[in-house]
């Protein structure tokens, strides 16, 4: 292949980069303006739209009928904590804008000032309280026992020596800690802990009574029983950081709307509609025909997906040669920083890396990170440690005499490795590259912990919405698959090309 | 032309050049030879600076290039190099193997490079293999696109690294004949070679080497027939 050749496919490349990048700071901006645009109808002292201050909210809309991610139409976020949060934001003169999250990353998000408050069905409980302020309470859940209808526990007492299940920081943890003699298995999202239940690796799931008349009713093989209330209440309010002067305005208004019934209204829209009958029971669990409806949300995810695999690994391979440059300079402070740099981001856990980034960088650089941004970020800092070492490989296979030769014509040393001693090394390293590739792109089901709308975070909306666990996932499990095969035939295709001049 | 003075060369402990002082005039042509380990290479490749001296001083007209300040890059334009083992860019075609260092040192027009390049595949006798990959050329045309790629930056000096003694025995010959008429057009050369008939009849200097000395410099005729070392005798004998 000719070095004109060459470049123009680098050109290609890097324009192409740049084009998708822009896309998708265009697409993602697109995304937060409409992803929560809530108009201040009603509100008598609303000001022009554009100039009103703006609150952003955070959730985990996983919680349906509270929050979940209405995929059906358009993927905007609804349910009884959305709309009381826009009533009491328009009321204020406030436009919202909703960042979702998982429920695990909400009070991390409040203390990073992230978000300026949280509605996600969280209760104010004493733990809680030491890190952030609570309005007061506008809703009060009772806990349910969830379990088989074959196998049902109807109260607290029969769950001695039982295995239950409750989510990861919710009241129904706290409550299921307060249980005598259990094995407590705590996960991060509801469908995961149903899905347990439902295989019998737990015998229960302490859930609160709209969620668990939900589940129940979507799958028939599963019944609740209420827990008596226990003396103290443990409402859900809403979150706010330490000293926020928001809590006085946000309880003036709550105050009004639970006197004046428009509260009540709210809360009984959304738990009248949302019960279903009760379908046949089914012998086999699978029911991929609900899937069609949700087909054009979940495939959506293919391009975040492909977008972000793509930011990374090009990320990844641009400081990853740097990386490796670095290495074999023979300028110690250089070759010290790479190896060090290399030896951390290996030695770390990705998703660690990832949290890292996206909840610290607001808080050191005042600079508000968007979770596809540190996503990639994340993930191309973590592909260059590791890509270093495959192009240092890379250059030091090919042959010293290429140096040599190239350094007896008086080529420049910058010219000589970009156009001599890296295509060469490019050739060996291919397949390399690919399985990082291949790597990346699977790896990149992890972003959805922060929210990026991926094909994974997408069939956890499914998921949640259907109330149902397997079929969402297997659905994406045959899209990655098939991104997979794609991207490794094209690789072989660009294999075979470079291949030419052998 | 070539200056060099008192260069020394260590490798770790083993102290291969032991002080070699020497003059190279414009347009001579050089044959170093000597048994293996005798440091003709690394006297070589000193001059172009692949390898670093130990000591000792190299001055090609009129620039000291064995000071630290002196740009090698630029230096070496002027220093032709060809290798035991070719040393072509796999990656590219004859033709681009020949006008890339011209194109992107010199700034030499697509065109002028291409045109300028023919030329001298003409000149080696492989005008046909311009597009060719080197993969598909045998050795002894490897060699020969090698040189035309190192004339193309129109050195004044040619340095020959053993240029043969990779090839199959068929294969000596046409690269031997470039050579040839490179040194009968003038161009100052020094050729590390093992093929005495050449070095006897295309160079006007022989430097026999031994042990990292500069043991004997004379013209071939008289080398050949009269050594004057005991250990160029033995040599001799040896190799003819």
């Amino acid at each position: 292949m000719t070095t004109k050749k060459l470049n123009r496919i680098y050109a290609a490349l890097v324009a192409a980069a740049i084009l998708i990048l822009a896309a998708g700071f265009i697409q993602q901006s697109i995304h937060r303006q409409n992803s929560i645009p809530v108009l201040n109808e009603g509100s008598a002292d609303a000001t022009s739209p554009e100039n009103k201050p703006k609150l952003i909210m955070g959730t985990s809309p996983d919680y349906p009928p509270y929050e979940s991610v209405d995929a059906l139409h358009g993927g905007e976020i609804v349910g009884l904590d959305i709309d009381i949060a826009k009533y009491i934001t328009s009321r204020l003169g406030y436009e919202m804008e909703i960042e979702s999250m998982d429920f695990n990353g909400l009070i991390a998000a409040l203390q990073t000032g992230r978000v300026d408050f949280v509605m996600s069905g969280m209760s104010a409980t004493e733990e809680r309280k030491q890190n952030v302020d609570f309005s007061s309470i506008y809703y009060v859940a009772r806990n349910t026992i969830v379990s088989k209808s074959n196998s049902p526990y109807a109260s607290t007492e029969s769950l001695k020596g039982k295995r239950v299940g409750a989510q990861l920081g919710s009241t129904q943890d706290t409550f299921a800690e307060s249980l005598q003699d259990v094995q407590l298995k705590k996960l991060n999202r509801i469908p995961d802990l149903v899905q347990e239940l439902k295989t019998g690796r737990v015998d229960a799931v302490i859930l609160e009574d709209a969620v668990a008349v939900e589940y129940t009713s979507a799958n028939p093989d599963l019944v609740h029983h209420f827990i008596p209330a226990a003396g103290q209440e443990d409402g859900y309010a809403i979150a706010f950081p330490k000293q926020s002067p928001l809590v006085d305005d946000f309880n003036r208004v709550l105050g009004e709307i639970s006197e004046n019934g428009k509260l009540d209204d709210m809360i009984k829209q959304w738990f009248a509609t949302e019960e279903e009958e009760a379908g046949p029971l089914k012998q086999l669990n699978l029911d991929f025909g609900m899937l069609g409806q949700y087909a054009p949300y979940m495939l959506r995810g293919i391009y975040v997906t492909l977008l972000f695999t793509f930011v990374s690994a090009l990320f990844g391979f641009v400081w990853g040669t740097i990386l490796s440059l670095f290495k074999i300079s023979g300028i110690m402070p250089l070759q010290w920083f790479a190896t060090a740099y290399t030896s951390v981001f290996r030695g770390t856990p990705l998703l660690l890396q990832l949290f890292l980034i996206y909840y610290a960088t607001p808080q050191l650089f005042r600079y508000d990170i968007s979770p596809l941004l540190a996503a990639g970020l994340a993930f191309g800092l973590n592909s260059a440690a590791y890509l270093s070492e495959t192009i240092r490989g890379g250059i030091m296979a090919v042959d010293r005499g290429q140096r040599e030769a190239a350094m007896a014509l008086g080529i420049p040393y910058r010219t000589m490795m970009v156009s001599i001693i890296f295509p060469q090394a490019l050739r060996t390293i291919l397949p390399a590259l690919v399985n990082e590739c291949v790597a990346l792109l699977k790896e990149s089901s992890l972003v959805s912990v922060i929210g990026v709308q991926d094909l994974m975070r997408r069939a956890n909306v499914v998921q949640s919405i259907e109330f149902r666990a397997l079929e969402a996932l297997l659905f994406v499990g045959v899209i990655y698959y098939v991104l997979v095969l794609v991207l490794t035939s094209l690789a072989h295709l660009l294999e075979r090309r470079l291949r030419r001049s052998d | 032309m070539i200056n060099v003075t008192d260069l020394t060369k260590t490798f770790g402990k083993n102290q291969v050049l032991k002080g070699i002082t020497t003059t190279v005039e414009r347009g001579e042509v050089v044959a170093l030879i000597g048994p293996s380990g005798s440091g003709k290479s690394t006297f070589l490749r000193c001059l172009n600076l692949l390898e670093t001296p130990t000591s000792g001083s190299i001055v090609i007209d009129g620039t000291v290039i064995t000071d630290k300040g002196t740009d090698i890059t630029k230096a070496r334009q002027h220093i032709g190099m060809v290798f035991q083992h070719f040393h072509l860019f796999p990656h590219m075609t004859v033709i681009d193997n020949i006008t890339f260092a011209p194109r992107k040192v010199k700034r030499m027009p697509m065109e002028e490079a291409r045109s300028k390049a023919k030329e001298l595949l003409v000149r080696v006798g492989l005008a046909d293999k311009a597009d060719s990959y080197p993969s598909r050329l045998s050795g002894g045309q490897k060699q020969r696109v090698a040189i035309a790629r190192s004339l193309a930056m129109e050195p004044d000096i040619m340095l020959f690294d053993e240029p043969t003694s990779a090839l199959d025995p068929e294969m000596v010959k046409e690269v031997l004949a470039v050579i040839r008429g490179l040194a009968d057009s003038g161009m100052t050369m020094l050729i590390v070679t093992h093929e005495m008939r050449f070095a006897r009849d295309a160079a006007s200097t022989v430097y026999f080497l031994d042990g990292g000395r500069l043991v004997e410099r004379s013209e071939p005729a008289s080398f050949f027939a009269k050594p004057q070392s005991e250990r160029a005798i033995k040599f001799l004998e040896q190799v003819l």
